[in-house]
């Protein structure tokens, strides 16, 4: 693996008075699951944003396999394999489920009954194919965030950015939902994911990357991170122990 | 809606535009040809409203701008230039587009209610300029040339109206570009993520709004010889559109038809027989498009689908949902 997929080069984002990501820098190497954790506000879903064209980087630059991408919209990124969900779940409400993954399917497949049979795959793979015609406003929370994982997998990404798809689930959906992101990696997916439930982050990254209050704190390995002091503290506060 | 469902709308419309090709065969008198053909042309209107407000979920009350741009396009190159009248109706078409493209890449930014506002600005702004430029006459309007040949204007109205309407059916119902617009209607910004660049979505969207309008305004100046900036460029007409797609059914192709007939049906039959009581021609209307927001919110092509594919009632098709909702 000569050259990471992803480099985050010093990326800093200032909102007025409010630093939210200061001075962030790490790398992704192709085919490993990097988990971003933090508590509240740390700057996850910011840097989220900036990595995914969301929001332009105060200081600092984005790289993704080896092009600066800093100042790419977000529909430029998606054609370069970039694909990402929403913490707060955004489908195509008065659409049925199969017309939203359609249109995330155009990108690579432009005409409409090629990006309907993409949709199809793209519905089995996600366990939504039963549900297909229905509106996508009248899914459960656990299908539509199956449908935002849905829509950024029809993207053919090389890359994908999940932002709490767990949250909110029940355990039998959440072990879903992690199978379903181990079947991703296991096609050659990079994935940077956020979550707060740390037995699924735990369990299911290869790498941990910890942001407070905007900084990054630690970085490493699921077992080296849970140890770092920085971060203990950063989670339970000064007097543990 | 299944594709079966679609195929069948697509059949039922060939037929009824098939009869309308024959209604001149059946109706002699002139004063119903020419009902029909402004019906014709409220149709036309209505479905260039339904594109940019039911399809992209923005409600334009400048619509009138587009109609009254190609009326005096088509009205002052025939006139002043001595171009013939279907070139320069093409022109007005073109003219139409043009607008588009410098009225939507300042306002198309704006969501909701400022959209609103902003292309009713505009539109007043258009009107105030042929009300004081010269070459358009000003207050006292312009006459075109006389044609009068009621079934001339009655095809010409047909094939402006028809052909839009097949046009938008394929890019809106069969091609990828109607799903687009849905999407950024929906949601703008999950639609970026998935590659979809809503700018240029709706700059063509707004485009393709005008073209259809702008003909039929200059079909319009053509067929009643004298034009003039109340007439064609008032608010009256974006209101008009508004009701006919709303009351029809917003976010499809059939609603403004039906909605379209059905309203202006209505209304010259009330001026025709019941002018003395003209002051409860608005209240009724008035009333119905209260009713139909209320009790119908897709429209009167609702209650069809509703019937037939058994859809629960807290489902509404979004359309009229989402632009009441994001005018909030």
């Amino acid at each position: 693996m000569a050259e990471p997929i992803l480099k985050v080069e010093h990326v800093s984002k200032v909102f007025g008075g409010l630093t939210a990501v200061n001075d962030v820098s790490f790398e992704m190497n192709a085919g490993e699951i990097l988990g971003l954790i933090g508590p509240n506000g740390a700057g996850k879903t910011t840097l989220f944003n900036v990595i995914s064209g969301y929001y332009r980087p105060t200081r600092g630059k984005v790289w993704f396999q080896g092009r600066n991408i800093s100042h790419k919209p977000p529909y430029y990124l998606a054609g370069q394999g970039i694909g990402r969900t929403f913490q707060v779940v955004k489908p195509f409400a008065g659409l049925s489920v199969l017309e939203n993954i359609t249109i995330a399917s155009f990108l690579k497949h432009p005409r409409r009954a090629a990006a309907e049979a993409h949709a199809w795959k793209v519905l089995e793979f996600t366990g939504l194919a039963d549900r297909a015609q229905i509106p996508a406003a009248s899914l459960t929370l656990a299908g539509r965030k199956r449908l935002e994982i849905g829509k950024a997998l029809a993207l053919e990404p090389s890359f994908l950015l999940l932002d709490e798809v767990v949250a909110g689930l029940n355990p039998t959906e959440t072990d879903r939902t992690i199978e379903l992101i181990r079947k991703l990696r296991d096609n050659g997916i990079t994935i940077l994911i956020v979550e707060h439930i740390m037995r699924v982050i735990m369990g299911i990254s290869d790498r941990l990357v910890v942001l407070n209050f905007g900084q990054m704190i630690a970085q490493g390995g699921p077992a080296e991170v849970a140890g770092n002091p920085a971060v203990i503290q950063a989670y339970l506060g000064e007097e543990h122990e | 809606m299944t594709p079966i469902s679609k195929d069948r709308r697509l059949i039922i419309s060939v037929v009824v535009f098939a009869a309308a090709v024959l209604l001149p065969a059946v109706v002699h008198d002139t004063f119903w040809l020419r009902v029909a053909t402004e019906a014709i042309m409220w149709v036309g209107l209505a479905l260039g409203f339904d594109v940019i407000a039911g399809y992209t979920g923005y409600l334009n009350f400048g619509h009138q701008a587009f109609f009254g741009i190609g009326c005096y396009a088509t009205a002052l190159l025939m006139m002043r230039a001595h171009w013939p009248f279907f070139l320069a109706l093409a022109a007005g078409g073109v003219v139409g587009a043009v607008s588009a493209l410098i009225i939507g890449i300042p306002t198309l930014r704006l969501r909701g209610a400022y959209f609103a506002i902003a292309t009713w600005a505009v539109a007043r702004a258009v009107q105030q300029g042929a009300l004081m430029a010269g070459f358009t006459g000003g207050p006292d309007g312009m006459r075109t040339s006389e044609y009068l040949n009621p079934h001339f204007f009655y095809y010409v109205m047909l094939g402006v109206v028809g052909l839009t309407f097949f046009v938008l059916w394929f890019l809106l119902e069969r091609a990828p570009f109607g799903l687009k617009l849905k999407a950024v209607r929906e949601d703008q910004e999950s639609a970026k993520a998935l590659g979809l660049n809503p700018t240029h979505l709706k700059i063509k969207a707004f485009i393709l709004s005008a073209i259809p309008t702008a003909l039929c305004g200059g079909v319009f100046a053509y067929w009643v010889t004298f034009i003039d900036p109340n007439s064609t460029l008032g608010d009256l007409l974006s209101d008009q559109a508004l009701v006919m797609v709303i009351f029809g059914g917003m976010g499809t192709l059939i609603g403004p038809v039906v909605g379209a007939v059905i309203i202006f049906g209505f209304k010259t039959v009330f001026w025709a027989y019941l002018s003395a009581y003209e002051v409860l021609y608005l209240i009724i209307l008035g009333a119905l498009i209260a009713a139909s927001v209320i009790f119908l919110p897709d429209g009167v092509l609702g209650i069809s689908f509703r019937r037939r594919s058994g859809r629960a009632k807290q489902e509404p098709t979004q359309p009229a949902a989402a632009a009441s909702g994001k005018e909030a």
